[in-house]
């Protein structure tokens, strides 16, 4: 009996742990673009949410109702994504500096609901299921059951990870990005645009959110408001990794999916609902520069 | 020598950044009612030296007395409430409140009416407030800008601001004042004007403690110069003193200020 | 003087006019839009003295309504506390909650305090919704009984009529403006607005930023978690929807519109602004991108707001040439 049980229990936390690590990847992809425009633009997007559930609805319209395949349509909405971060740059955040914070937070709050209620307003809130074949396939390893949908979003996400990476770290640009996100008078003084920085970190960052929204599609229900509810433990993961330190934010939407993966395993729900704020507060109280200290002055 | 206790001791003040050290070991104390100069080449770790005596950052050691009672690590606004207040090299004004209102805020943290006092409007509060309307109509007499007592402080330029900046500083009654850079960036009428003032302010017995680049205003008006490079004291006594002490030249000739200097001498 | 006495008489008859309005029209939609407006004006009024006055940007004012409406709800009902207990109470735990978030991130930035405030806001929702024992979830409590005042003289006030609520809501609207008015006018007000305008000169004159700060936010929570007491035994129903995230979006736009830091101003929009999109017949999705688009542009094409243009003028005015006194 008790090795059984054991096994049985070793499966239960592994599926946890899987859970927590693809809902962690996830809150990865879009903290980190929101903490990727706070760094280079200091500016709080209210509205990033917004482009996450865009993107899940972009995706859901493609495939349900053009008929096309899961991997065309995350590609389609990932481009999207980046040319509406270019535009959304252009039209509204370029006209902002470092000082308006109050201002940005209002335009972007503004946008969040133009968008976020505008939706309601075209598709009323009633949740969609993207019922594809994909979502009902599974892998089996062992006696775990791994849904194909999480995976993929697994997949996805560790993809942009990795493409984010080589962006911030290998190419010129990526690296001027950092620079202004960690001195912006020095950046300035060497001679890097921070208009073409910035757009760049706008784009990337949206285009994240709407990656992020098209690859979990399948898995979660698709609605109005569903980044809402998403973008608020973004904002407690970017301050519990450190406000515009990208990899912290990285770092800590990894370990919060987990958390509340395997708290949700146990405990009420309310609990898991309270866990992002909950850290936050004792991160503010306890180490306020961030978990992995800042990566720009606040 | 010194019977008397200093009104300001510093002692052994450093301030490191990333490895760079602004501020080295700094130790030096103000006899009370003096006007003193601390010059130094760009870098040197005048401005540092005095964020961190007032609070605004953090220094990494030493000790700072005002009148025997430590201000070590206090915050800002608890500096300024033990009598040591200062200017800003960017010069700051609140520019919606009237020069009056710039004035009576300055003042209002410092005597001693409570925030239930204040929301009640008694008489103490009545006292104290046309206490501050007073002294700071007077201190606007002082500086010249009488005449815009109600205006917004927007409408004031560089140089009078720098003057209200000035005015403001004084207003609860400090036992020492920091000045950080009063006549930078400003017309040499301006800066004649504001030496006056700073003269008739000592004259009533207020301690001052200038940062400066323009030597020649500095050597004209103080009686004692402190002179930093690197972060470290290089020289510290008279202006006639200074002007000949080696070390200064050498500091200054080597940062391309000899000019400065050779125009203080002329 | 000629113009303050003008100025008084005119506050007086106002005043006078919105009392008597239940006795000069027993039209219950009237009654009800100034319902609303009693309760939005104190919410966009805390606000005003959080964001306006000191420079706080806060989301967190409907999470202090809502916890204001839960507690007075659920003491009132399941611990048969009297009205005024359960809306004291309802404003203490707000209060507290607002020392919490406000201590905990304004030591970090106002940039922290913002995102703070607005999880918060977003966690009281989906505390109400998930905690079922205590709350009892997405059903709320319904049915909330009329509340009786005991009055001075043994009379006991039952409050079940609309023009009941209408005077309760008005009187406690007048003493929460009343209250701000008081501190705004005053020097803390005057100290707040020195923060806003310049903090670390307040601080080098002694002013300690975090207290004035800490005041505004505890001020603005009571004012919040009372009003939200009295206003659920109004809609006889608490559920998550108390949280809304409508009523941050409609203080905002009040402000905004109204002039931060404009006493007047703030309280003249939150009238306009509770009857007028209501007379028109929105719908509140349609509303709300409304109000989305009417922030873009506020921000766009005004960033200084109403306040920012008086400023302007009164700069102007002085910047002209003009005779010697």
């Amino acid at each position: 009996m008790r090795p059984r049980g054991r096994s049985v229990d070793l499966n239960f936390y592994a599926q946890l742990l899987l859970n927590g690590i693809v809902i962690g990847v996830i809150y990865a992809l879009i903290a980190m673009g929101l903490s990727l425009i706070f760094g280079v633009l200091e500016i709080v997007n209210f509205a990033h949410g917004e482009f996450y559930m865009l993107g899940a609805m972009c995706a859901y319209f493609l495939t349900v109702n053009w008929g096309f395949g899961y991997w065309p349509a995350v590609l389609i909405v990932t481009a999207v994504a980046i040319s509406l971060g270019c535009v959304l740059y252009e039209a509204l955040l370029g006209s902002l500096r470092g000082e308006s914070f109050e201002r940005s937070i209002l335009l972007t709050l503004g946008l969040s609901m133009v968008l976020q209620n505008g939706a309601v307003f075209l598709f009323t809130t009633t949740p969609k299921m993207m019922a594809t074949g994909l979502s009902y396939s599974n892998i089996i390893v062992g006696e775990l059951r791994l849904p194909l949908s999480r995976l993929y979003a697994l997949g996805l996400g560790l993809a942009a990870f990795a493409a984010l990476y080589l962006t911030l770290y290998r190419t010129r640009v990526g690296k001027a990005m950092r620079g202004v996100a960690q001195n912006r008078d020095a950046a300035l003084m060497v001679g890097i645009d921070p208009r073409a920085v910035s757009r760049l970190a706008v784009a990337i960052g949206i285009g994240l959110s709407g990656l992020a929204g098209a690859a979990l599609a399948p898995v979660y229900a698709v609605h109005p408001l569903m980044g809402f509810s998403f973008v608020f433990k973004a904002f407690a993961i970017i301050i519990i990794g450190g406000l515009g330190n990208v990899s912290g934010a990285a770092i800590a939407a990894v370990m919060l999916g987990i958390l509340e993966s395997l708290v949700g395993g146990f405990l009420p729900l309310v609990m898991v609902d309270a866990l992002a704020f909950i850290s936050m507060i004792a991160v503010l109280l306890l180490r306020p520069q961030g978990l992995f200290g800042r990566g720009v002055r606040v | 020598m010194t019977p008397v206790q200093p009104l300001l001791e510093v002692r052994g003040l450093t301030k490191r950044y990333l490895g760079l050290t602004a501020v080295d070991d700094l130790s030096y104390a103000l006899e009370t009612g003096s006007v003193v100069g601390l010059i130094g080449p760009n870098g040197s770790g005048k401005s540092t030296s005095i964020d961190c005596m007032s609070g605004f950052q953090a220094a990494d050691r030493g000790q700072w007395f005002l009148d025997g009672r430590e201000l070590t690590g206090l915050a800002p606004h608890r500096i300024a409430r033990a009598g040591l207040t200062r200017t800003f090299q960017t010069v700051r004004a609140y520019d919606e409140l009237t020069l009056l209102e710039n004035l009576c805020v300055a003042a209002q943290e410092n005597d001693g009416v409570s925030w239930m006092q204040a929301l009640l409007r008694g008489k103490t509060l009545r006292g104290a407030d046309a206490a501050a309307r007073a002294r700071g109509l007077e201190l606007l007499a002082t500086v010249g800008l009488a005449n815009y007592a109600d205006a917004p402080a927007a409408i004031l330029s560089y140089g009078q601001r720098k003057l209200l900046a000035i005015a403001a500083s004084m207003m609860p009654k400090p036992r020492l004042v920091v000045l950080d850079e009063p006549v930078a960036g400003v017309n040499q009428t301006m800066v004649r004007h504001i030496e006056e003032v700073i003269r008739k302010l000592n004259a009533e017995g207020v301690t001052l403690l200038i940062v400066e680049h323009n030597v020649d205003f500095i050597m004209s008006l103080c009686s004692r110069v402190i002179v930093l490079e690197s972060g470290s004291k290089i020289a510290d006594g008279p202006p006639g003193l200074i002007r000949s002490d080696p070390r200064v030249l050498a500091a200054y000739l080597g940062n391309k200020r000899a000019a400065e200097l050779d125009a203080g001498n002329g | 003087m000629n113009a303050i006495s003008v100025r008084a008489l005119a506050f007086v008859i106002g005043l006078m006019v919105l009392f008597a309005i239940p006795k000069l029209t027993g039209n219950e939609y009237v009654l009800a839009l100034g319902i609303s407006f009693a309760a939005l004006s104190v919410l966009s009024g805390g606000l005003n003295l959080v964001y306006g006055y000191t420079g706080l940007l806060s989301f967190a004012q409907v999470g202090f309504f809502g916890i204001g409406s839960y507690t007075a709800a659920l003491l009132v009902t399941e611990q048969n506390w009297s009205l005024w207990s359960g809306v004291a109470a309802g404003g203490a735990l707000a209060t507290a909650v607002g020392m919490v978030i406000g201590y905990s991130s304004l030591r970090l930035s106002r940039h922290a305090f913002a995102i703070v405030s607005l999880s918060f806001a977003l966690l009281c929702m989906i505390v109400a919704r998930d905690w079922v024992s205590l709350t009892r979830g997405a059903m709320g409590i319904p049915g909330l009984p009329a509340p009786t005042i005991n009055l001075p003289g043994g009379m006991r006030w039952r409050i079940a009529q609309p023009a009941d609520f209408y005077y309760l809501l008005l009187g406690f609207a007048v003493f929460a403006h009343a209250l701000i008015y008081g501190v705004v006018t005053s020097r803390l007000g005057r100290a707040m607005r020195a923060i806003k305008l310049n903090e670390p000169l307040a601080q080098s004159q002694g002013i300690n930023p975090l207290a004035y700060k800490l005041l505004a936010i505890a001020l603005s929570a009571l004012l919040a978690g009372m009003v939200g007491g009295l206003f659920v035994f109004y809609l006889t129903i608490v559920d998550p929807s108390i949280f809304d995230f409508y009523y941050t979006e409609t203080m905002l736009i009040m402000v905004i519109i109204g002039g931060p830091g404009s006493f007047w101003g703030v309280l003249a929009s939150s009238a306009v602004l509770t009857a007028v999109p209501d007379l028109l017949r929105f719908t509140t999705d349609l509303r709300m991108v409304l109000y989305g688009v009417v922030l873009i542009a506020a921000m766009l094409l005004f960033p200084g707001g109403l306040g920012g243009w008086l400023h302007r003028r009164r700069v102007a005015r002085w910047r002209q040439p003009r005779v010697a006194p």
